[in-house]
């Protein structure tokens, strides 16, 4: 397994540097997008890429994203297990998603400079204000920006401290915020590990909450606990659900 | 306000704001090793600290030597009283 999927990621993913170049040229001639959003684009399909190549190894399991359940103008939130979680993110169906990351990952330079084309937020950087601003543009032109609130990967599989950007970032520009969940990308990569094993994936969208309800002041603090709140829900019911089992671990 | 309610209200700012436990509000801690706080919420608690009281803070210089929950007590007071 580990072989088969490291060895087709770093493939395509030369092979997608070499071609990148043509890709731009093209889907810009063809939809007049701006750079950063055939960036985005480009990214999305890599991620499409990484859930042909694990596919084998990984039952992944979609819940609920499809076109019309999933909005395409909001803030998504997702829990963090694992490396690959961003990965399984391009199983959404709308393709024009900025992360906000922290730093770290811009060390990776083979996806550096992608990062920064597609205007991903580097949110230890940015002031806030900055981040405010181009997070707002974003969503302004339609976009949707996506936020692990923990910061990091949980070590423990338990939901952490959730910090409040992505919050703020939903009540100051109007959009709503779409909780979603994933589960099994400990058992495929945790932290600390570097070899994979075959899991059971799942990712589960929420329904859409609205923040015209959250504008007081402090009012991000009450959004997100009750997204915390939802997604811890949720998350317990999908592991209860047998995604341990399914993995040989009752 | 006295020193106490001063206190008390950046104790519950902090708490609400970052998920702390009420009971490791002590003033010896460290915000960074013992709370937990990183980088990311050092703006956050400027954000909360001047909502909590109401006046401008984030271009303080002193700001940056703030290690304990100590340090934040001591600079909220002194800045209070500066204003007073």
């Amino acid at each position: 397994m580990n072989l088969w999927v490291y060895s087709l990621l770093i493939f395509v993913t030369v092979v997608g540097l070499l071609i990148t170049p043509l890709l731009i040229t093209y889907f810009i001639g063809r939809n007049r997008w701006e750079l950063a959003r055939t960036i985005r684009h480009l990214i999305w399909i890599y991620g499409r890429v990484w859930l042909l190549i694990i596919t084998p190894f990984v039952d992944f399991k979609r819940e609920g994203l499809t076109s019309e359940q999933v909005p395409e103008n909001c803030v998504f939130v997702v829990n963090h297990l694992s490396f690959f979680d961003t990965y399984f993110i391009g199983a959404l169906p709308n393709s024009d998603l900025t992360f906000a990351v922290r730093s770290w990952p811009f060390k990776m330079f083979w996806y550096r400079i992608f990062m920064r084309l597609a205007q991903y937020l580097e949110v230890e950087d940015l002031s806030w204000e900055e981040t405010l601003r181009i997070g707002g543009e974003i969503l302004n032109k339609g976009g949707a920006v996506v936020f692990f609130p923990e910061g990091h990967r949980s070590r423990s599989g338990q939901l952490q401290r959730f910090y409040s950007g992505a919050f703020k970032l939903a009540i100051a520009s109007g959009r709503p915020i779409v909780p979603l969940c994933i589960c099994g990308t400990d058992e495929l990569l945790p932290p600390g590990r570097r070899y994979l094993k075959p899991a059971t994936v799942r990712l589960h969208i929420l329904p859409t909450v609205d923040n015209a309800d959250y504008s007081e002041i402090g009012g991000h603090i009450r959004l997100r606990k009750e997204v915390k709140g939802q997604i811890a829900r949720q998350l317990e019911l999908m592991r209860a659900d047998g995604y341990s089992a399914d993995n040989g671990e009752q | 306000m006295t020193e106490q309610e001063i206190i008390e209200t950046i104790n519950a700012a902090l708490v609400e704001e970052f998920e702390l436990d009420a009971a490791d509000m002590k003033p010896e801690l460290s915000i960074y090793q013992d709370l937990g706080l990183d980088s990311l919420d050092t703006v956050d608690m400027v954000i909360v600290l001047e909502g909590a009281f109401k006046f401008k803070i984030r271009e303080e210089a002193e700001i940056k030597q703030i290690r304990t929950l100590g340090d934040i007590h001591k600079f909220v007071q002194r800045k209070l009283n500066a204003e007073a």
